[in-house]
């Protein structure tokens, strides 16, 4: 039997030199391992940030995004509710975003300061103009949500 | 806070001297089509065995490979898993071994770390690294999503699949502790741009005023398209070798006196607060009065501890004091203007919070105390990202050896490319360079190399 295929053409973009396009279309599958319960917890407006329970460990930080081990120690973190309000330590307006952006632009990315996290997390800023020190209130897109970090946004508080 | 052990801190040292003989280029261009990644590999090193006055033939290099080494970014640029594998096959090394090096933008550098400790370990003695990017088989828009595909996938990329808006959050926190003029930040992408125009291999070269950098579109606020780096596609080649076989091939290698590496978080976002890692050339005094209310963090989003930290080992590995004294030429990552500043602090060319005045005093220029980027830079000429720390070195190079004229100058060369020599053509040769440096920077800062080429 003859081997037919399946009709399918890659479009000739240029012929010489030539140049074809070649089609990509599929799905990757993320697993967030240990990190999901931050992204459900999104879910429920809280924010969830994690801590060592290692007694020994020096550090013993409060980490968002966080981390299923401790950096310092290795040992197993737990997870404590992050506040909700803090103030933006810097700012930049998205207005030429790669391909798969799901927000409109233009959209300030902030990094935002948190009493008693020792990290500054990276999201948007929903509402208003940034301004460096301008304090700022979490909010949860929970009507039709991403199931990603877009979940979490501020607005001035 | 990072506490260091006794270990963490420890100068590298190199078992034989590591030599850097010969370079080879390719142009660069936002499209190539003409070529494929393995013509443009096989370009580049062609150049730097066949137009380098080695004293050994082709054929002979060919005999004295025994390692080799690839630098590409990534492998979804390229669309080919184990592109190395294929290259160095149409290259004709088979079967000899060879590893492919990833670490970001910093790929180049890195590549060239692993090929020197192969040197310098007596595991091999003459090790070609050959580096490449391709850059256009996507929209600009689709490169941007890969190239942000470095960045955090999980807390990070989702915002803005734009690693300059990512910059431009540091840029932005920068500005609010240091306060530099926009005009100083566009008077490095003019230096960068003009200096391309004199390069027969640049992308994109241009004489700009300030005024039309600082007029430009944000792409992210503060950073206008005129300051951000390109996307290019093209290839580097730089050969490293002991020195018995450098000298058998050529009677000017340079020596690799130190090339160093370090790491920070890949979300900036991690990086926690720290005493201030000191160079040579600091001291606690030199930041007594640093930190205020606003300024009160280090690393923070003003510093890469990264280039701080290649900086500090590299330095004390090839016992450099201080910089803007003991190198005479300085290839910087200059991917943004703002990072360059942020650079020149972490490697010690002014103390932190005073990067603007390396280009505000000329030191940076061409009749300054420290050229820096006559390359033409990331934002000039190129930045086919697995080729870029090799560019640099292999520029570098050519400098130390007085053949930059050779490079640069010669009609044949722009001919080669399809391009015609400037009318306006000056030449950027620095006269008499002993000892010279290169950074190679991944974004924002996770991975940064220090380079220092002297005359042996």
């Amino acid at each position: 039997m003859a081997i037919e295929l399946d009709g399918t053409t890659a479009e000739v973009l240029n012929r010489d030199p030539l140049v074809i396009k070649n089609l990509k279309n599929w799905h990757h599958i993320h697993s967030y391992g240990g990190w999901g319960q931050f992204f459900t917890a999104l879910l429920d407006k809280k924010l969830m940030a994690t801590r060592c329970t290692n007694p020994e460990c020096e550090e013993k930080r409060l980490w968002l995004p966080p981390r299923c081990e401790c950096p310092d120690c290795w040992h197993e973190m737990e997870w404590v509710e992050a506040p909700q309000v803090g103030t933006i330590l810097t700012h930049s307006t998205v207005l030429y975003p790669g391909a798969p952006f799901r927000a409109t632009i233009p959209c300030p990315l902030i990094s935002v300061e948190l009493e008693g996290v020792c990290t500054k997390l990276m999201s948007y800023l929903k509402e208003g103009k940034p301004e460096i020190g301008m304090p700022v209130k979490a909010v949860f897109n929970t009507e039709k949500p991403t199931n990603t970090i877009l979940d979490l946004a501020w607005v001035p508080a | 806070m990072i506490k260091f052990g006794p270990g963490n801190l420890r100068i590298p040292r190199f078992e034989k001297p590591v030599y850097v003989v010969a370079g080879g280029l390719t142009d660069y261009r936002k499209r190539y089509p003409e070529k494929n990644s393995s013509q443009l590999c096989t370009e580049a090193l062609r150049m730097a065995v066949e137009e380098n006055d080695l004293k050994v033939s082709p054929e002979e290099f060919r005999r004295m490979v025994n390692w080799v080494v690839y630098s590409q970014f990534a492998d979804h640029f390229g669309d080919q898993l184990l592109a190395a594998s294929k290259i160095h096959d149409y290259i004709g090394f088979d079967p000899l071994g060879n590893i492919e090096v990833k670490t970001g933008g910093a790929t180049g550098g890195s590549s060239v770390l692993a090929a020197a400790q192969a040197v310098a370990s007596g595991y091999a003695t003459c090790v070609p690294v050959v580096g490449w990017e391709r850059m256009d088989e996507v929209p600009t828009k689709v490169g941007n999503a890969y190239i942000a595909s470095a960045a955090c996938k999980d807390f990070e990329s989702e915002l803005g699949w734009m690693y300059a808006a990512y910059y431009a959050l540091m840029a932005q926190r920068y500005q609010h502790e240091n306060k530099v003029p926009r005009e100083t930040l566009a008077k490095i992408a003019c230096k960068n741009y003009e200096h391309a125009c004199y390069s027969p291999y640049s992308q994109n070269p241009g004489h700009y005023t300030v005024e039309q950098v600082l007029e430009n579109d944000m792409v992210a606020d503060p950073l206008s398209f005129l300051e951000c780096c390109v996307m290019s596609v093209g290839a580097a080649v730089l050969i490293l070798a002991d020195e018995e076989t450098a000298y058998r091939m050529t009677d000017n290698p340079m020596k690799l006196t130190a090339i160093c590496g370090g790491t920070h978080t890949l979300r900036t976002a991690d990086r926690r607060n720290m005493p201030i890692l000191l160079l040579p050339n600091e001291t606690e005094d030199t930041y007594k009065d640093y930190f205020t209310e606003e300024r009160s963090e280090w690393p923070g989003f003003s510093s890469f501890l990264a280039a701080r930290m290649a900086a500090y080992l590299a330095y004390n590995m090839a016992g450099v004091a201080d910089p803007i004294e003991d190198f005479d030429l300085l290839e910087t990552h200059d991917a943004f203007t703002i990072s360059d500043v942020q650079t020149y602090e972490d490697i010690g060319l002014r103390p932190y919070g005073r990067g603007r005045e390396f280009i505000d005093s000329g030191d940076a220029y061409m009749d300054g105390r420290l050229p820096t980027n006559p390359s033409g830079g990331l934002i000039g000429t190129m930045h086919a990202v697995g080729a870029t720390g090799i560019f640099q070195l292999v520029e570098v190079l050519w400098q130390m050896q007085n053949k930059w004229d050779h490079f640069h100058a010669e009609p044949e060369r722009w001919a080669r490319y399809g391009k015609t020599k400037p009318e306006d053509f000056r030449s950027l040769q620095v006269p008499n360079v002993k000892r010279a440096c290169a950074i190679s920077h991944a974004g924002t800062g996770s991975h940064v190399t220090c380079s220092i080429m002297e005359k042996p």
